[in-house]
């Protein structure tokens, strides 16, 4: 289809102009906070580069977990996709693997457990494009994780997604394969459908046919030459159809229904050394922009352990003084989604093995207006959740959940008071 | 085809003139026009700021692009109903009982011709923008229920085809007689049906802010637009209503011919 | 009346009666304008009744699977039809009603699969073509003029429309039931162009798709489903035929707003349609 081509073209310039003007997010800052705090928690996320050419691949890697304390109002995961958060289909999805399984099909996951993720994206349409990886679940709908931005530069139209069929048909481009077919039986039944039309419109149609119906001379509605063409119609129809599906069969002998399969991954493996932590109160400080929870935590493990990050809708708050912590963080992290204060600490000393001990996170940054998850104030279910990453004197990292009802403070003093109890 | 159509005369005389007098397509179609130019401006509107200022609504530019746009498309189409429907209602003909065939034979091309630009209208939103819709909320997240489709298929078209519809209908009820003396029910129901679209909104962004989070649009939850929209089937039982009009006043047109 | 204006050379004939040149012209371009009123409403109300009782299976190539595809695209298509050909054949003996819908349609929608599909959301034509309905219109028309029958046409022109379905789609799908291996599975080409063209809200699992069959003894499940749909359509023909006559029921109810609207009584009221 050439006009698609034109189009294409024509959309690459208009759209080249608009991406100069950046969107922060689409879509995912006004979903409920309960639906980002706790469902999918997504970390260790990776862009593979923030350029790329029409045509060249982008690689999105990470992990997840789908949170224990689950909304009860959503449906559970037991059929979900391994989706991509972009503009639609500005790139192509050429692969998606969930734990090294393909991922082209739905699966079922498990709450509390983790996934890791890999998707290959080949960039089509130019522009800036926002690239969020993402999880649909079904009655949940798309739970994205952070975005990125991702650059497509060249021209639309170069745009080519060839590939080879089984029974050896080599398929130059997926964009027009079969279009010409379709649009020429589609102008075949048009074309007949306007002779038919023609056959009966040419005449007097409307007062004088009810006129004469309404007075009793209907035979002279219908000739028979009119009778005639009804035959030939039906004749034609039948043996357009005949002959189309004739050719089809012959022309492609060898075809398979959709496949609607449902595929199976394990989740990973859990950690043997888990943390436990019991939110004791959690508070949001809404005009000093301030969370802070304070948490009574054990240490199940045999090494003492430190705090490095809280983790919750996208938002990274890094533990700054911790080496291990800051080493997760990469270059080319969006750095809007890694608040600058951090994580701090009421207490930095490490929790030794077998040990318990209340301990007071704070996380204070403008993010959380600008992602608007401060307007959990106005859900009916007012919970917090997120993961919580503790190191060992090893560098090695546990994943703790942390969840419980969160309180608002709406003024400073107020706030200052309620810490300190 | 000449087996049905004989004629009988091969001089068209001056009375083939009279018809065009009789019909006035011309406010139907610079209307008509007009419209396409608007659902043009709105796709082109769409095409531009939709992508770039219409995926997040708690940024700035959707408050300046979509809500601007909504606040003031809802302004000028409720003003342009007080308007035209007022106009029709207060230049309504008081004398109905004097009215000519002639006359009479006119109103009902322009009930005819308004009802063309009702149809119009409704195409635009029935066909046009709504599987646009589809195209847009399959593809991206929703996250709220004024997006860049709904701002113009909701809030746009719709307000436009109920200024037309009610329109027309208070057009025949103002001047035509028999439209005047009783309420024709396939006209009520071929405009009020898709006028209920507009309230039947409330239904579908409940179902999508408590149901259905994601875009199905065969889903049950879209199936009250597709009920009203079957009233638009009450155009035909119109049309047998004017029909039968038309030919009655041509029966009088014809004695007035002949005395 | 008739007799008068047989004396006339401005006069025609129509349909056994005489028409003034006058009359016949008015006629005329009646005819002209209400066309073009039926076509337009009839796409705009018959696409909307489509697409959001159909519309995912005809949106993409990955939904038009040989069940759900087959077996609901004609049962809901066929309730217009059978309304407008109420209308059009008992009141003006005219056999195109199913024409103009599915005429109408398939324009309509090829609009919006370019402005909507193709060029807002950036789906290739590969992935977003219509299905062609027009066969299955044409036979309804052809079976009512020939047979005159509601019942004949619901029961030989249902069936029909039922069965063609599959059958005159099929050499526009069959390409894109080649079978392909991506990521060491097996995918037909509609599966991998549904795969890769990203629908963020409509992932694979809304699919309402054939997910396997119970039995089909040989695999035939389109044949089943259309031979099924063939007798669903027999019944809805029958429905929406009498849903036509309803809605074509010229009803009209006594204005209460006369007085208000400064009109006096008539005195015929109640007595004229």
């Amino acid at each position: 289809m050439s006009l698609s081509r034109r189009s294409r073209s024509y959309l690459l310039g208009l759209f080249a102009i608009l991406a100069m003007s950046e969107v922060p997010a689409h879509g995912e800052r006004n979903q409920e906070p309960f639906l980002r705090m706790r469902t999918a928690h997504f970390y260790d996320v990776t862009w593979s580069t923030d350029k790329v050419k029409v045509n060249e691949d982008v690689v999105i890697e990470g992990k997840f977990r789908l949170f224990e304390d689950w909304p009860a109002n959503l449906p559970e995961p037991d059929v979900a996709f391994l989706g991509n958060g972009t503009p639609g289909p500005v790139f192509v999805r050429t692969e998606s693997w969930l734990n090294g399984r393909p991922a082209i099909q739905s699966v079922p996951l498990k709450i509390d457990r983790d996934y890791a993720f890999k998707t290959v994206l080949k960039g089509r349409i130019p522009g800036d494009h926002h690239v969020h990886p993402m999880v649909n679940v079904e009655g949940a709908g798309p739970l994205m994780g952070p975005g990125s931005w991702v650059q497509v530069a060249g021209r639309a139209s170069d745009f080519e997604l060839p590939l080879t069929t089984l029974d050896g048909t080599k398929i130059d481009n997926l964009e027009t394969w079969g279009v010409s077919s379709v649009v020429g039986w589609h102008a075949v039944w048009i074309v007949i459908a306007i002779l038919w039309l023609a056959w009966w419109t040419r005449r007097p149609l409307l007062i004088p046919r009810l006129v004469a119906i309404d007075e009793g001379r209907e035979k002279l509605l219908i000739s028979r030459s009119d009778l005639m063409a009804g035959a030939v119609l039906i004749v034609l129809t039948v043996s357009v159809v005949v002959i189309g599906f004739m050719w089809a069969e012959n022309t492609f002998p060898r075809t398979i229904p959709l496949q609607g399969g449902r595929a199976v991954v394990k989740p990973l493996p859990r950690s043997q050394a888990p943390v436990d932590v019991v939110v004791e109160r959690a508070t949001y400080d809404v005009p000093g922009r301030s969370m802070q929870i304070r948490a009574s935590v054990t240490n199940q493990g045999s090494r003492p352990i430190q705090f490095g990050e809280f983790a919750t809708s996208g938002l990274r708050f890094v533990n700054r003084e911790l080496p291990a912590a800051m080493a997760t963080v990469a270059p080319n992290y969006p750095k809007e989604l890694v608040p600058p204060a951090g994580l701090r600490l009421g207490d930095t000393t490490p929790l030794g093995p077998g040990e318990t001990r209340s301990i007071l996170f704070d996380m204070t940054d403008a993010a959380w207006e600008t992602e608007r998850l401060t307007s959990l104030l106005n859900d009916p279910d007012n919970r917090v959740g997120g993961l919580l990453f503790c190191f060992d004197d090893r560098g090695e990292r546990i994943i703790a959940n942390v969840s419980g009802p969160i309180v608002p403070i709406f003024k400073d003093l107020v706030a200052h008071q309620g810490m300190t109890h | 085809m000449s087996s049905v159509i004989q004629s009988s005369g091969e001089v068209r005389s001056a009375t083939a003139a009279r018809p065009r007098s009789m019909v006035n397509l011309k406010p139907a179609i610079f209307t008509m026009i007009g419209i396409t130019v608007l659902m043009a401006g709105y796709r082109i509107y769409q095409q531009i700021y939709a992508w770039s200022a219409g995926l997040d609504s708690t940024d700035p530019a959707f408050e300046t692009y979509w809500m601007g746009l909504l606040k003031g498309e809802l302004v000028i189409l409720v003003m342009s109903w007080v308007g035209l429907w007022s106009w029709l209602w207060v230049t309504r003909d008081r004398n109905l009982q004097a009215l000519k065939p002639r006359e009479e034979m006119r109103r009902y091309f322009n009930l005819v011709l308004y009802i063309m630009v009702y149809a119009f209208c409704v195409y635009f939103t029935g066909s046009f923008f709504a599987e646009m819709d589809a195209s847009w909320h399959q593809t991206v997240v929703r996250d709220t229920a004024f997006t860049p489709s709904h701002v113009i298929l909701f809030y746009g078209t719709i307000p436009l085809y109920i200024l037309f519809g009610v329109g027309g209908f208070l057009y025949a009820m103002t001047r035509l007689p028999r439209f005047a003396d009783r309420i024709s029910i396939p006209y009520a129901l071929a405009v009020a049906g898709p006028f209920l679209i507009l309230p039947n909104l409330g239904y579908n962004e409940w179902g999508h802010a408590f149901w259905m989070m994601e875009e199905f649009f065969s889903a049950p939850l879209h199936w009250g637009f597709v009920v009203l929209g079957w009233s638009v089937l009450a155009l035909g039982g119109l049309l047998l209503q004017i029909a039968r009009h038309v030919f009655e006043i041509m029966g009088r047109l014809e004695q007035e011919a002949a005395a | 009346m008739s007799a008068q204006l047989q004396e006339n050379r401005d006069s025609v004939t129509l349909y056994g009666r005489r028409w003034s040149r006058e009359n016949a012209d008015l006629s005329r371009t009646f005819d002209i304008l209400v066309v073009i009123i039926m076509f337009i409403a009839i796409t705009a109300a018959f696409h909307l009744h489509f697409q959001l009782t159909v519309g995912d299976w005809d949106f993409w190539v990955d939904w038009k699977d040989r069940q759900y595809w087959v077996t609901a695209t004609p049962i809901l298509l066929i309730a217009f039809p059978a309304a407008l050909q109420y209308v059009f054949w008992e009141k003006f003996r005219l056999p195109i009603a199913a024409t103009v819908c599915m005429l109408g349609l398939t324009l309509g929608i090829w609009i919006t699969r370019y402005s909507g599909f193709h060029t807002w959301s950036y789906f290739p034509f590969s992935m977003v073509w219509p299905a062609t309905m027009i066969a299955g219109g044409l036979i309804l028309d052809a079976v009512l003029l020939l047979t005159g029958s509601a019942l004949i046409t619901a029961i030989i022109g249902g069936m029909s429309f039922g069965l063609l379905f599959y059958p005159a789609n099929w050499p526009l799908l069959a390409p894109f039931r080649l079978p392909m291996e991506a990521m060491n599975s097996l995918v037909s080409v509609g599966d991998y162009i549904g795969y890769a063209y990203t629908r963020t809200s409509t992932p694979e699992y809304l699919r309402f798709i054939e997910r396997g069959t119970l039995r089909t003894f040989g695999g035939h499940s389109a044949v089943v489903s259309a031979f099924f749909s063939g007798f669903v359509c027999i019944l809805v023909y029958l429905l929406w035929w009498y849903i036509g006559m309803a809605f074509a029921r010229v009803a009209t109810l006594p204005n209460r707003m006369k007085s208000f609207m400064g009109l006096h009584d008539r005195g015929a009221e109640g007595k004229d349609a």
